[in-house]
């Protein structure tokens, strides 16, 4: 997706009027600014906090959750789906019970993590992998189904072994749903992890912004909301770059 | 000097031999016969083109000979012996459009059945740049399919069935895609190619004016159950050119398939 140079612009242009907005409404009294801050605070206060051991400490904690739900719920979720997905009859039986587990609500099954694993490390990691895997099996599901019949038959028919089906074809065939699928896939996962936290931890940065929110402190809230946003989003964008150089690869 | 184990084989490289070929799909309720009784010569270095309706296996035959499919009875031997898998070295094949790797430059693709086997970069860089050179394609390796017109991607899989050197192509409706004028020229340029390499050339079409232009002879088949209803030589000299199209020679070959054609249809 190319854009041209004025509607990046525009994007700029939207994203500072609406931290302009923002500041006017609390600078003025429109809004409460014990309610919502100005922007100039927020942002200061979020280098501060940025400064403090105990924020840094959180957000490494958080991030070590993340890294390992992740590392374990896309290849696990992957090997479930491929395997599904390349037999006919597990994909015929599963597929929608597959659906029916990705449509709860994974944030009601939080109380049980908690009964079972207790407050830590592995109900934040346990609870991250259960957001994250069904969206990974239902992903790979998809991307294996995109490898299409003609190019399995031409590797076939110029001799080519299992293996090399699968390093050859198979694996560039899916490989742009599979960065999609990564995208998203850490999208539930971050927000997994995060949700654990403000319920029930002790540590962390959700366990942080929690604590800022019942304590009124709105300043703090409000820079650890546009921390945790700026690394999804970084992350997200990285990704999408990677997704924009294969992109032809779908026709 | 000729060395001892150099005894020539029963059939020269290139010939193709289908004997009493049958297919059957069984499905739950009952036996679909597809292939029934074919039996087919051909011989090194001809054009031979089948056509029909839908149904009436020509494509099943093509994918047998191709050894990506086996029949239920009879033989299939390519350059005198069966054909039980693929065999690029035998055996190149064209396919319809799309077959081409998207994530692959144009050269990469050519290069694919030989990066399959292990042969080395240069070898095979050089290998693909000939055999782009001769479907036309010189310069062009180095983009990628959406890059390249429906007719030039066309060039890349026929470059692609050729760079083994394998002295049968098979080709499974490779225009089918594409416009009529693009069509009329990959007929020209196949012919020229052919001409150029002296392959046995079997290609499947749907298309009666296509399979006169090109072929030596037309194999027509009729469905339920596949059976070859003629064989027709086709006596137009070469090179084919556009005027021959409008002949009565051509007119009464294209009406003799109809015939056949409209009676099974």
């Amino acid at each position: 997706m190319q854009s041209g140079l004025g509607v990046k612009a525009a994007r700029v242009a939207i994203v500072v009027a609406l931290f302009a907005i923002w500041e006017i409404l609390s600078r003025t009294g429109i809004v409460n600014p014990r309610l919502l801050p100005s922007a100039s605070d927020t942002l200061a206060t979020l280098g501060d906090l940025l400064q403090r051991a105990s924020v840094r400490k959180d957000l490494a904690v958080t991030a070590t959750e993340v890294v390992t739900a992740f590392a374990l719920a896309v290849p696990v979720g992957a090997l479930i789906g491929f395997l599904i997905a390349e037999n006919r009859y597990f994909a015929e039986v599963a597929k929608p019970l597959l659906f029916f587990a990705f449509s709860i609500p994974k944030s009601i099954f939080l109380p049980m993590f908690i009964l079972v694993f207790g407050v830590g490390f592995s109900q934040k990691v346990g609870f991250g992998f259960f957001s994250t895997i069904f969206i990974v099996i239902m992903s790979t599901t998809t991307a294996v189904e995109s490898v299409k019949v003609e190019h399995l038959t031409v590797a076939r028919s110029y001799g080519a072994t299992p293996m090399q089906t699968a390093f050859r074809v198979y694996l560039p065939s899916m490989l742009p749903v599979l960065l999609e699928a990564l995208r998203i896939s850490m999208i539930f996962n971050l927000t997994g992890v995060i949700l654990a936290e403000m319920y029930a931890s002790r540590d962390g940065i959700g366990h942080q912004i929690a604590t800022w929110g019942e304590n009124f402190q709105m300043k703090q809230l409000l820079a650890g909301v546009v921390m945790i946003a700026a690394i999804a989003i970084a992350f997200n964008e990285l990704v999408r770059w990677v997704e924009a150089r294969c992109s032809h690869w779908r026709t | 000097m000729q060395p001892l184990a150099n005894i020539a084989p029963l059939k020269p490289a290139g010939a193709i031999e289908v004997r009493n070929v049958g297919q059957v799909f069984k499905t739950t309720t009952q036996d679909v016969v597809a292939l029934d009784n074919v039996s087919l010569d051909v011989k090194p270095g001809r054009f031979v083109v089948l056509v029909g309706p839908s149904g009436c296996g020509k494509s099943t035959l093509l994918m047998m000979m191709a050894g990506l499919r086996q029949q239920t009875s009879g033989t299939i031997t390519i350059s005198g012996a069966p054909i039980p898998e693929p065999d690029p070295n035998r055996v190149g094949v064209v396919f319809q459009e799309a077959s081409l790797f998207p994530w692959l430059t144009a050269e990469e693709n050519v290069e694919f059945p030989l990066a399959l086997r292990g042969i080395s970069k240069n070898d095979r860089r050089a290998r693909a740049q000939e055999a782009l050179k001769l479907v036309g394609l010189d310069g062009f390796g180095k983009r990628h399919p959406h890059e390249l017109s429906g007719g030039m991607k066309q060039r890349v899989s026929i470059a692609r069935g050729l760079v083994q050197d394998p002295p049968v192509l098979l080709m499974d409706e490779p225009f089918a895609a594409l416009d009529e004028q693009t069509r009329m020229t990959m007929g020209d340029e196949l012919l020229r190619i052919w001409a150029a390499t002296g392959k046995t050339v079997v290609f499947v079409t749907h298309s009666l004016t296509e399979a006169v232009y090109l072929a030596d002879e037309v194999i027509v088949m009729s469905p339920r159950p596949g059976r070859i209803v003629d064989h027709l030589q086709v006596p137009l000299p070469r090179p084919r050119t556009y005027e021959m199209l409008s002949g009565d020679a051509f007119g009464s070959l294209r009406d003799r398939i109809w015939r056949h054609i409209r009676k099974s249809a």
